[in-house]
């Protein structure tokens, strides 16, 4: 017992009185915090300019021009004479579609004829082509529904058999968890989750690259350390995970303690998986690029952003062994959907048994590394070699 | 400039950090988007009418290839609770009655639901049930008509008074993954051409290093800053010239555009990212402090080159710190010049800011290392 404490007291010093580990632990937090949701804090895409080339400029062309003007994802913005002017608003990124209208557009339609009009949208913008053909697809149905019913009644349909007829059933969509569909509420949930981690592998990275050896019992000394970060952590994480989406106005339907019962696993594995990163890389230099450069593919690996049933079977086993894959997934599902943790128990056993996992390989390095010289020496080449 | 090449290839460490971490990096981001736009997201049907309308509407929602039916859920709550635990991304709920309403003309509804926390996968069950289900109403009222008398051909085409005539700019395929990987690979060089560059300049100029000896060597320390960063220009070049190889040959990306303006922004984007360390470097003289400085810069980058969430549509303070980034700027070059196919006038002004950017840093660099050169020879 008296070797696992101080082992945690150690640690915690080690934390706290290098200056660099206490950066990123803390100040990182702060800079992050502010940097990282930069970008979305406008959360949806209203009124996306779109040029509009009509080249029927009739009363009918109007009407559908105003249709689509007034829905809230577009605005028709420009009026230009041909589609080489339209395309070239584009791309110089003015706007980022362009209603065709073809002349005769009104003509076809009191002939009772079809009458395509044609939508280009920026498909460069993944979101930018949704809204683009949200904005236009709506209004344009709307008005082909009415021009079909009315040509039904005039053929002597009543309005009601007409309606039926022209929309059999209604359909309806019901975005779930995120009903405003905001950018921010969709992806700051998991990228607080992936920073956390990131921090905490480099700084007990760090630490660890720092370390003088321990005397102790391996597995007291690992003991000790995992308290240390449980210490620090239990600060730290709900800053990170519940503070930080207050501020930010995210919506939030988990209860704290199912949030810290996930919390507890990834905090450990993390702080495991950084004593192996530690062991394999050395150098502090070293931890700090290979660190940085892993952030953005581990997001990717996570199968949040990239629906996991997407990426490769072989990928998505090793993403396995990161903790952010299921730490993201669950955390997201309690505070944005809110899951209960029966909902999430093999989350739950996941990163507990890449704790464990991780638990035994850090013991394992602990013990190698204080073996006698000779076998160190073997370890050093080895590592080498993997590095 | 000999002497960092021989550097590099006796240096294990050196040479896994600058040439076999980035390749890893980027063949994993390829693999991860390698398989193309996601399909098959799997949904639950609530089928309360169980008629043989449902029974076809959920034949058609199977076949759709965005969805797969993979659930049959009993209720709406049994369905909400698969799609919290993540067993499905959407539900489709089909009432009871829904053919009898249906038939009498009481215009029922169909309601999709769908995971819109993981927009992604959300946003493809919402096209691919709607896209099914307008097939399978679209078939109802073919058959309507016909059995009113009008011949198939005309039926079909009084469906649609005003068909929309949708097309997909510069991605006609629409494969977004074209565009991720144009910006990923950028992103992860960036990240590492600065730390890199760093982590080598500590190798000399760190703490406990003594520099003197490469500075006398070199003939100062300007040539010997330059012999320091130049060699890995070459080996960051190379990378991001194999990898666009792989990107335009192999995955077929097309590439529609001036290649000299591509390559000349690629020069300018490689300098400023490792002119971003070096200057991290030279102000903190510790590669530690340096390493969070170029993290700060260049970690959440990705998110302020607007692939994402559109630039345009960011306050103006993101607007404007992305505008600093390098690799803002040689993202939006090699969109513009490989799948926009964006006239050369438009994009010199890209290739213009990176120029501006590397400058800047630049001479930031050369003021720092004057003070260097001092406390150098006050060393000495």
């Amino acid at each position: 017992m008296r070797a696992v404490w101080h082992a945690m007291r150690d640690e915690l010093r080690a934390v706290f009185t290098d200056s660099q580990v206490r950066s990123i632990l803390l100040v990182s937090l702060v800079i992050y915090a502010v940097i990282y949701p930069l970008p979305y804090q406008a959360e949806l895409l209203r009124d996306v300019p779109v040029v509009l080339v009509d080249h029927d400029r009739t009363t009918t062309s109007a009407d559908l021009v105003r249709r689509v003007d007034a829905s809230e994802a577009v605005a028709i913005s420009t009026d230009a004479l041909d589609m080489a002017q339209a395309i070239a608003l584009v791309q110089q990124r003015r706007a980022y579609g362009v209603l065709l209208i073809p002349e005769g557009f009104e003509r076809n339609l009191l002939r009772g004829r079809q009458s395509p009009v044609a939508v280009y949208a920026d498909a460069s913008y993944f979101l930018m082509y949704q809204r683009v053909m949200q904005g236009a697809a709506v209004p344009i149905r709307q008005m082909g529904a009415e021009v079909e019913a009315g040509r039904l009644m005039a053929a002597g349909a009543g309005l009601e058999v007409a309606q039926a007829q022209v929309t059999p059933a209604n359909q309806v969509e019901v975005a779930l968890f995120n009903p405003a569909e905001g950018y921010a509420t969709y992806v700051l949930p998991a990228a607080f989750v992936l920073i956390l981690q990131q921090t905490i592998l480099m700084g007990l990275a760090l630490t660890a690259t720092r370390r003088r050896r321990g005397t102790d019992h391996p597995v007291w000394l690992v003991l000790g350390r995992m308290t240390a970060w449980v210490t620090i952590y239990s600060v730290l994480l709900p800053i990170y995970l519940i503070v930080l989406p207050a501020l930010y106005g995210l919506p939030n339907l988990g209860r704290v303690g199912d949030v810290l019962a996930i919390g507890l696993p990834f905090v450990l594995a993390a702080g495991l998986l950084a004593q192996c990163v530690a062991a394999v890389l050395r150098s502090a230099a070293v931890v700090q690029v290979v660190l940085l450069a892993v952030g953005l593919p581990f997001f990717f690996l996570s199968g949040f952003a990239w629906p996991v049933e997407a990426i490769p079977p072989l990928l998505n086993t090793l993403a396995q062994f990161v903790p952010s894959t299921p730490a993201i997934d669950g955390l997201v599902r309690v505070s944005q959907m809110g899951a209960r943790l029966p909902d999430l128990a093999s989350t739950l056993w996941h990163l507990w048994a890449l704790t464990g996992a991780l638990g035994v390989a850090a013991i394992l390095i602990e013990a190698l590394q204080a073996k006698p010289e000779s076998v160190l020496i073997h370890q050093q080449q080895i590592d080498e070699m993997e590095t | 400039m000999l002497r960092e090449f021989r550097l590099l290839l006796h240096r294990p460490v050196l040479l896994g950090l600058v040439v076999l971490l980035p390749v890893l990096m980027i063949a994993l981001l390829t693999g991860i988007f390698r398989a193309g736009i996601p399909t098959g997201m799997a949904v639950a049907v609530v089928d309360l009418d169980r008629s043989d309308l449902s029974r076809s509407l959920t034949r058609m929602l199977d076949a759709a290839p965005e969805v797969r039916v993979t659930h049959q859920a009993l209720s709406l709550s049994e369905a909400r609770a698969l799609i919290v635990s993540g067993d499905v991304r959407g539900a489709v709920w089909l009432p009871a009655g829904l053919e009898r309403d249906m038939t009498r003309g009481e215009r029922p509804e169909i309601v999709t639901f769908y995971d819109n926390q993981h927009m992604s996968a959300g946003s493809l069950v919402a096209r691919g049930a709607r896209g099914a289900i307008d097939t399978a109403l679209a078939g109802l009222r073919v058959s309507i008509r016909e059995e009113q008398g009008e011949a198939p051909t005309q039926a079909q085409v009084a469906l649609q008074p005003i068909p929309l005539q949708a097309h997909a700019l510069f991605n006609p395929a629409f494969d977004y993954v074209h565009f991720l990987l144009a910006a990923l690979v950028p992103t992860i060089l960036q990240i590492i051409a600065a730390a890199g560059t760093a982590y080598a300049i500590s190798l000399d100029f760190g703490p406990g290093r003594n520099p003197h000896d490469l500075v006398r060597r070199a003939g100062g320390l300007l040539p010997a800053m330059l012999g320091k960063i130049v060699p890995y220009t070459v080996v960051f070049l190379l990378i991001l010239g194999l990898s666009d190889v792989a990107l335009y040959g192999w995955l077929d990306v097309p590439l529609r555009g001036s290649l000299p303006l591509m390559a000349a922004g690629a020069v300018l984007f490689v300098l400023a990212s490792q002119l971003i360390g070096a200057l991290a470097f030279v102000l903190t003289r510790n590669m530690g402090t340096a390493a969070s400085i170029i993290a700060v810069i260049t970690a959440p980058a990705f998110g302020f080159m607007g692939l994402g969430f559109p630039r345009e549509a960011m306050a103006p303070l993101a607007q404007a710190w992305g505008a600093l980034i390098p690799g803002t700027w040689y993202v939006q070059l090699r969109i513009d010049q490989s799948l926009r196919a964006t006239p050369v006038e438009i994009s010199v002004w890209p290739v213009l800011w990176l120029a501006l950017i590397a400058l800047g840093l630049a001479g930031l660099t050369l003021t720092q290392l004057a003070r260097l050169r001092r406390n150098l020879e006050t060393a000495a």
